[in-house]
């Protein structure tokens, strides 16, 4: 993944030097790619119990609209309040966040509906709920602390790529340091051997499609961050993005393998090879065309190596399944 | 007696609930219950539901296809588009024609893909969804087309009902309706009756023992994505002669409205199971949900959120019946991709 990272990152610099290597650009590049980075884990946690959660852009929208109306409210009447009452506004958030995931995984563990048509339908309730809130609109008056955060840097680098590297350590020392992300891992390798090893799979459920809710809001903060304003349709696209990402990272989205590393540069490729097809002109419809293409390439590639992979043992007698098949 | 009134996929539920939905909503508003709203309803869900033919197929054979609305918008638009070029008026039919070779082909595509590699089909989908649309949009076309050929503009304003009373709203009954009424009762023979149809039951029912039956599922598979392309770009001819202008950002977004349909039509997303009784009603009962929202004094912003209440609660209502069928409560994590 870093030797793809490096090779895109290679291939855009040579096209177009000037413009793809100025600083304005690379550090462009660190500021679009936390809010994304975020929901690609998020992604990547869900397809690692083999399941998928295509709510998480709805829950973060939903998340920063609170954000944004509670704050906007308590500006109006009391702005010393609202200033001291920001991290709360912000903590809600994250609270709205774990709600929306607490949903879907009662739906998915307790009710028993299927991972794509539980947050397929969650996403369009929440996305429904927004634009009600909304009426359609979008809104201002997000909290300025949030967008100074947002602008400010270290060493160059923005406060919200920090925020992502730092998410991004958290969840990955979840899922390989503590036993409830251990378990996580077997559910998704192994549903039926999970559970005769006494893993209680509702409750492992529930707290991974809790996780991504709350990684949800986490983005919703960040999207704030980046951009003070909030509305019911912002980043419709990432739903096919993140999931390219979370793919493109070595995930597999069958469950049972999936690491935080690989997503996170599977990110920062993404953004370059976006940011690099804007430095040389091509449109954002051709970047469409590029993620839906590296989508069904990787997971070809994919498919091909570990078949491969099983092959070596079974070699022969798979040779002659195939010639009996034909 | 009930049990035999349920039909084998819940179809009578289903349409015990549309009838109730009718009811109340004529006793809050009156005007609703009427031939004009029967048949802007019917109007209405002429192009759902050839799309909802086409995904009860995929998910029959226990797949999912989120592509079908770009395809649809692909054919129909280029298709219009070559018309449009060539300066010439081939008529509906040429037209549809045309649009259903450019479904199969990209149809093709999606089928190549998933049943060559065995790749998961929603994720393939939505790769190709991206893929098309992008595709559509840099390479063919992204001008909105507002005059599409005079045959289809001649076709819109056809009605093969017409009532006009003496108040001042008419009833019109389309004529599209003919051909996509012939659709569904194709569709459901070939499912029931065919060697094909059974054998999109069997793969989605379990595709090794498909494979150890004798069934070539590789080829069958590829069939029905080939299907799905033709139908979704039938219902893309339709769309635009519907609204009389080709679009090419139109439709793709409105997905979850179909798949909704067919679910709640209690088509199994495991595979499998499912019915065009069902998917009809299914697709109706949405129609009638978004026509009378309004009507009952819901604002339209909350559509979107009512047809995921629906899509869950339907759901939601197969699952735990389904559960409480096998009692094997991992069913659930396997579905996965």
């Amino acid at each position: 993944m870093l030797l793809i990272l490096i090779g895109s990152f290679a291939l855009f610099t040579y096209l177009q030097p000037d413009i793809f290597l100025n600083p304005v650009n690379l550090q462009n590049i660190m500021i679009a790619s936390p809010e994304i980075g975020v929901i690609a884990v998020a992604m990547m946690v869900a397809m690692l119990t083999g399941g998928i959660d295509l709510s998480t852009v709805a829950v973060a929208n939903l998340s920063a609209i609170t954000i944004t109306t509670l704050y906007s409210s308590l500006m109006a009447s009391d702005p010393a309040r609202a200033a001291q009452m920001m991290p709360f506004i912000v903590l809600l958030g994250l609270v709205v966040g774990l709600a929306g995931g607490l949903f879907n995984g009662f739906l998915i563990s307790y009710v028993g509906i299927a991972p794509i048509l539980a947050t397929l339908g969650s996403m369009q309730i929440f996305n429904g709920l927004a634009i009600v809130w909304t009426g359609g609109k979008t809104l201002y008056g997000a909290p300025e602390e949030l967008a100074a955060v947002g602008k400010a840097g270290v060493l160059g680098m923005p406060t919200t790529f920090i925020a992502l590297l730092v998410i991004a350590g958290l969840v990955a020392i979840f899922l390989n340091k503590t036993s409830l992300g251990r378990k996580t891992q077997l559910l998704g390798t192994n549903p039926v051997a999970a559970r005769y090893s006494g893993i209680n799979s509702r409750q492992v459920l529930m707290s991974t499609y809790m996780l991504t809710g709350l990684l949800g809001g986490c983005a919703g903060v960040l999207f704030l961050a980046r951009n003070p304003t909030s509305s019911a349709d912002y980043g419709s696209s990432y739903v096919l993005l993140v999931i390219v990402i979370a793919v493109l990272g070595g995930t597999n989205p069958a469950g049972g393998f999936a690491t935080v590393t690989g997503v996170v540069l599977a990110t920062l490729t993404l953004q370059t090879v976006a940011s690099g097809f804007n430095a040389i002109r091509l449109s954002a419809y051709e970047y469409s065309i590029a993620q839906g293409a590296i989508l069904i390439l990787v997971m070809i590639l994919d498919q091909a190596s570990t078949k491969r992979k099983l092959n070596k043992g079974l070699n022969k007698a798979n040779w002659f399944k195939k010639k009996a098949r034909k | 007696m009930l049990a035999g009134l349920r039909g084998s996929n819940n179809e009578g539920v289903l349409a015990l609930v549309l009838v109730v939905i009718v009811v109340a909503i004529s006793i809050l508003n009156p005007v609703f219950f009427s031939l004009t709203t029967m048949f802007s309803i019917m109007r209405g869900s002429i192009v759902p539901l050839i799309f909802a033919l086409g995904v009860l197929i995929v998910i029959i054979s226990g797949g999912i296809d989120v592509s079908f609305a770009a395809i649809a918008i692909f054919s129909a638009y280029t298709a219009v588009k070559i018309a449009q070029d060539g300066n010439f008026d081939p008529g509906l039919i040429v037209i549809t024609l045309m649009a259903a070779c450019f479904g199969a082909l990209l149809g093709l595509v999606n089928g190549a893909v998933i049943a060559n590699f065995r790749l998961p089909t929603l994720i393939v989908t939505l790769g190709t969804q991206g893929l098309f649309r992008g595709v559509l949009i840099a390479y063919v076309g992204s001008k909105y087309i507002a005059n599409p050929p005079m045959s289809l503009d001649e076709v819109a304003k056809t009605n093969i009902i017409s009532i006009v009373n003496e108040q001042e709203r008419g009833a019109f009954l389309h004529v599209l309706v003919v051909p996509v009424i012939i659709l569904t009762i194709l569709v459901a023979w070939m499912l029931k009756r065919t060697m094909f149809g059974r054998a999109i039951f069997a793969i989605g029912g379990d595709d090794e023992a498909a494979r150890r039956a004798g069934f070539p599922v590789v080829r069958i598979q590829m069939m029905v994505y080939i299907l799905v392309g033709v139908l979704a770009a039938v219902a893309g001819v339709f769309h635009v002669t519907l609204g009389r202008n080709a679009n090419p950002q139109d439709l793709v977004g409105n997905e979850l409205d179909v798949i909704a349909a067919v679910v709640l039509g209690g088509a199994s997303v495991f595979g499998g199971r499912g019915s065009v009784l069902g998917t009809v009603l299914g697709v109706l009962l949405i129609q009638v949900i978004n026509n009378s929202l309004l009507l009952a004094g819901v604002p339209t912003a909350w559509q979107r959120a009512a047809v995921g209440v629906l899509l869950i609660v339907g759901v939601g209502i197969q699952a735990l019946s389904a559960k409480r069928k096998t009692k094997r409560s991992f069913v659930t994590a396997q579905l996965g991709a």
